[in-house]
């Protein structure tokens, strides 16, 4: 389901998502008909703008937090105009798993944009890489990450996005032996204990790189 | 200050008697007061023992005292007709004696006239301290006692035959020159009828409207009234001795009431007199208040005025002609008051006023005082006055320029909801439209076409990140949404240099965030570009009621506030919330920049 209060993406959106094989089941205007729609029809995925009417701040994104406590079923991915770290952090909590925050204008590319939408809807994580880039470029005064090689350092952005070592190989078109050979070498020079799955994954990379 | 000749009182010009009239006063005085005891003497005792030298003296003494207290009071205190009524009674009680004469013409003229002495003394009580009598009660009285004492004696002359002595006179005849029907009965009614009109009712009532006055004053007024009490006290015995011996004949008591009373009369122009002289006192005060003023602040007028008015409850409201209003020192509006428990003065200076000196009704009683006083303070009002002038603007100033500021900041906020909102949003849904037609499958498939399309979107997608930019430098979302401490975040996290944060983490009134995080912005902006510095540091606390802000970086220093424009602007709009900017940039040693500023909550 789509709640979208411009019309023109709001219905671009759903037809991205008709011709791709979703099915759209709700598309809403506001937060309030957001939850009201959520609590109908349990969608799968519910992707949420975070600036809507009434108040135009972030009703959105308060009401994908509800979305996200009340129905753990149901995915949520977060488009906004503006994305902040900060504001990733918060609305992804600690619960990685069905949960997308991406700029408005990932949407434009279609392909990119529906593997994270199906990624999320899989109980899969997707990040903008502008957050990740807030995260991974910050610079500290003693930077671990300069110890890193920049194949490793993109590595560990598109882990910190979400995406899964078969996600990285083809991003990066090379072999998921040599996705393996990275990720183990990043985990060892940031000292990161090994995570058992994808969602461990992102939470040990992202907790590693807010701190 | 004395020859002020805006003092006027009840419309004449009071002069201060010139030295040789003074003198003249004086000898006249004590001639008439020789006279007066030979009159006595000389016509009272002719059929034996009637009156005795010493008591022929003490009134004598009495008018004298009069004349003594009139003569200084009148020449300390020129303009206040006070002295010129204890003066005038004075002379009265003198020429009073002439009655005794045995001599027809001057029986006749001093007989009508002799009462005129009290109606006079009454009348200088009454007009103690100011020289006017303002009470409308107090007014009738005296005009009452005028009427009294000028008419009842000379009908008393029409019937008098000498058939019988007279009240108070020895029994030897005198001849009226006004005799139109002889009548012992209607002397004796006439004689006794004034002394119960004059001494019984209105020296009652006289008693009554001193102790009212006295009832109703401030206490400082009640100090300068004291002597008032006196002069109820000196009438009273007068009228007990006029009642008393009128009807009863000389008993033992005769004696003792007799010296009371000339106590009390003697006693009385003195008070009277020792009041003026005291409030002419406070007036040389004012001597000492043009010194003290000199040295004086602004806001010690209040008081030094107070201190030389000897009214601690004194308050100074200044003139500003642009508002056409009162306030006091601090600007803020001061109504003044009208009537009731506060007299107020204003000062003027051509015209126009300068300041109101709110004070005690009772300094209504020595307009030269306030007058005298408001001239010396007037210099140092004027001043106080552009003061209180100036901080009135500035405050308006002040809050104009929040108001400014704010408004700018919701503007700013505005354009940042409209370029995300509209805009980019547009943009964003036109892109989407056109990768869709890109995307639609079968006839269309035309390369070139295909080509166009994918160089739109892009230009799209670059457009859309430039807005995103621009929205940005305009005005953060995440400070709206998020607050200071998100927003410094946000801008560390997108520095080209490491920054550490130690920021607060509670909402500030919008302006206040907003300041701090534009203080923020363009320090670190300028430690980027100029300080080759390796790390910088950002803090933002509490303290004091206000939020501090301060970058820190360990450049090169050297930077100061008049370089750039930024931090001028920054200055400016800090200090438009009325805080400060300082800046420590010593050659060498980084630049440590501090934002104070002030937050209601």
């Amino acid at each position: 389901m789509i709640a979208e209060d411009s019309v023109l993406l709001r219905e671009g959106l759903a037809r991205v998502l008709g011709e791709s094989g979703f099915e759209v089941v709700a598309q809403v205007g506001d937060a309030t008909e957001l939850r009201r729609a959520v609590r109908r029809t349990k969608p799968d995925v519910a992707i949420v703008d975070v600036r809507m009417p009434p108040t135009q701040t972030d009703e959105g994104a308060q009401a994908a937090k509800e979305i996200r406590a009340e129905h753990p079923e149901v995915a949520v991915l977060v488009l906004s105009n503006v994305v902040e770290a900060r504001v990733a952090l918060e609305l992804f909590s600690e619960r990685p798993e069905g949960f997308g925050y991406l700029l408005k204008d990932r949407v434009l590319e279609i392909d990119d944009f529906l593997e994270s939408v199906r990624r999320v809807a899989g109980g899969g994580t997707a990040i903008d890489p502008d957050v990740v880039i807030q995260l991974v470029g910050r610079r500290r005064v003693h930077d671990p990450l300069e110890e890193l090689t920049p194949r490793e350092r993109e590595v560990l952005g598109l882990m910190a996005e979400g995406r899964s070592n078969r996600g990285i190989c083809e991003k990066l078109f090379v072999s998921p032996k040599t996705v393996e050979t990275h990720v183990n070498s990043i985990f060892l020079k940031l000292d990161l204990a090994p995570a058992p799955d994808d969602h461990r994954r992102v939470l040990a990379v992202l907790a590693f790189l807010r701190s | 200050m004395c020859d002020d000749p805006r003092v006027s009182v009840t419309g004449w010009i009071v002069d201060t008697p010139t030295k040789p009239a003074r003198l003249a006063i004086a000898l006249a005085g004590l001639g008439l007061g020789v006279i007066a005891y030979r009159v006595q003497i000389d016509n009272l005792n002719i059929l034996g023992p009637f009156t005795t030298p010493t008591r022929a003296w003490a009134i004598v003494a009495v008018a004298w005292a009069f004349l003594f207290a009139g003569l200084v009071a009148w020449t300390r205190r020129p303009g206040n007709l006070v002295g010129p009524l204890m003066l005038a009674a004075g002379f009265a009680l003198l020429l009073r004696q002439l009655r005794y004469s045995h001599d027809p013409l001057l029986f006749t003229v001093f007989f009508v006239l002799g009462e005129l002495a009290y109606a006079l003394v009454g009348h200088s009580v009454l007009a103690y301290p100011s020289g006017r009598v303002t009470d409308r009660a107090e007014r009738a009285l005296v005009k009452v006692g005028y009427a009294t004492v000028l008419t009842v004696p000379l009908v008393t002359l029409f019937f008098y035959d000498a058939s019988k002595p007279l009240l108070f006179f020895d029994p030897t005849p005198r001849q009226s020159e006004l005799l139109v029907s002889g009548s012992a009965q209607m002397v004796e009614l006439l004689q006794k009828g004034l002394v119960i009109w004059l001494y019984g009712v209105l020296a009652t009532l006289f008693i009554v409207l001193i102790l009212r006055r006295l009832a109703s004053a401030t206490p400082r007024a009640r100090r300068m009234l004291a002597p008032l009490l006196l002069a109820a006290i000196a009438i009273a015995l007068r009228a007990v001795f006029e009642c008393v011996f009128t009807f009863v004949d000389r008993p033992f008591a005769y004696d003792y009431v007799f010296w009371w009373q000339i106590v009390g009369f003697i006693a009385l122009p003195l008070a009277l007199m020792a009041g003026l002289v005291r409030a002419r006192l406070a007036q040389a005060t004012v001597g000492d208040l043009v010194l003290e003023l000199e040295t004086t602040q602004p806001h010690g007028i209040r008081d030094a005025l107070a201190r030389a008015l000897g009214d601690p409850t004194l308050e100074v409201a200044f003139w500003l002609p642009e508002r056409r209003e009162f306030a006091d020192s601090a600007g803020r509006p001061v109504e003044l008051p009208e009537g009731g428990r506060r007299a107020v003065t204003k000062l003027d200076q051509d015209g126009e006023p300068v300041a109101a000196l709110i004070h005690d009704p009772s300094l209504l009683d020595e307009p030269e005082l306030v007058r005298a006083a408001g001239a010396a303070a007037r210099l140092a009002l004027q001043n106080a006055r552009l003061q209180a002038e100036m901080r009135a603007q500035l405050q308006k100033v002040q809050e104009s320029r929040g108001r400014i500021v704010a408004a700018a900041d919701e503007e700013r906020r505005r354009i940042e909801r409209d370029l995300h909102d509209g805009a980019q949003q547009r943009l964003v849904a036109l892109a989407l439209q056109l990768r869709l037609a890109q995307r639609r499958p079968g006839e269309h498939a035309d390369p070139e076409v295909d080509r166009l399309l994918e160089a739109a979107v892009d230009e799209l997608q670059a457009a859309v990140n430039e807005l995103r930019e621009l929205a940005r430098g305009v005005h953060p979302a995440i400070l709206t949404e998020e607050g200071l401490a998100a927003a410094l975040d946000s801008l560390a996290s997108r520095s080209p240099l490491p920054v550490s944060l130690e920021v607060l983490d509670a909402r500030l009134p919008p302006e206040v965030e907003a300041t701090a995080y534009f203080v923020a912005c363009e320090a670190l902006a300028n430690v980027v570009k100029h300080a080759e510095a390796s790390k910088a540091a950002i803090s933002a606390w509490r303290q004091n009621g206000s939020l501090m802000i301060e970058v820190e970086d360990d450049g090169i220093g050297g930077a100061r506030t008049e370089d750039g424009s930024g931090l001028r602007g920054l200055t400016d709009r800090v200090e438009a919330l009325g805080g400060r900017l300082t800046i420590q940039s010593p050659v060498g040693g980084g630049t440590r920049l501090v934002g104070e500023i002030p937050c209601a909550s």
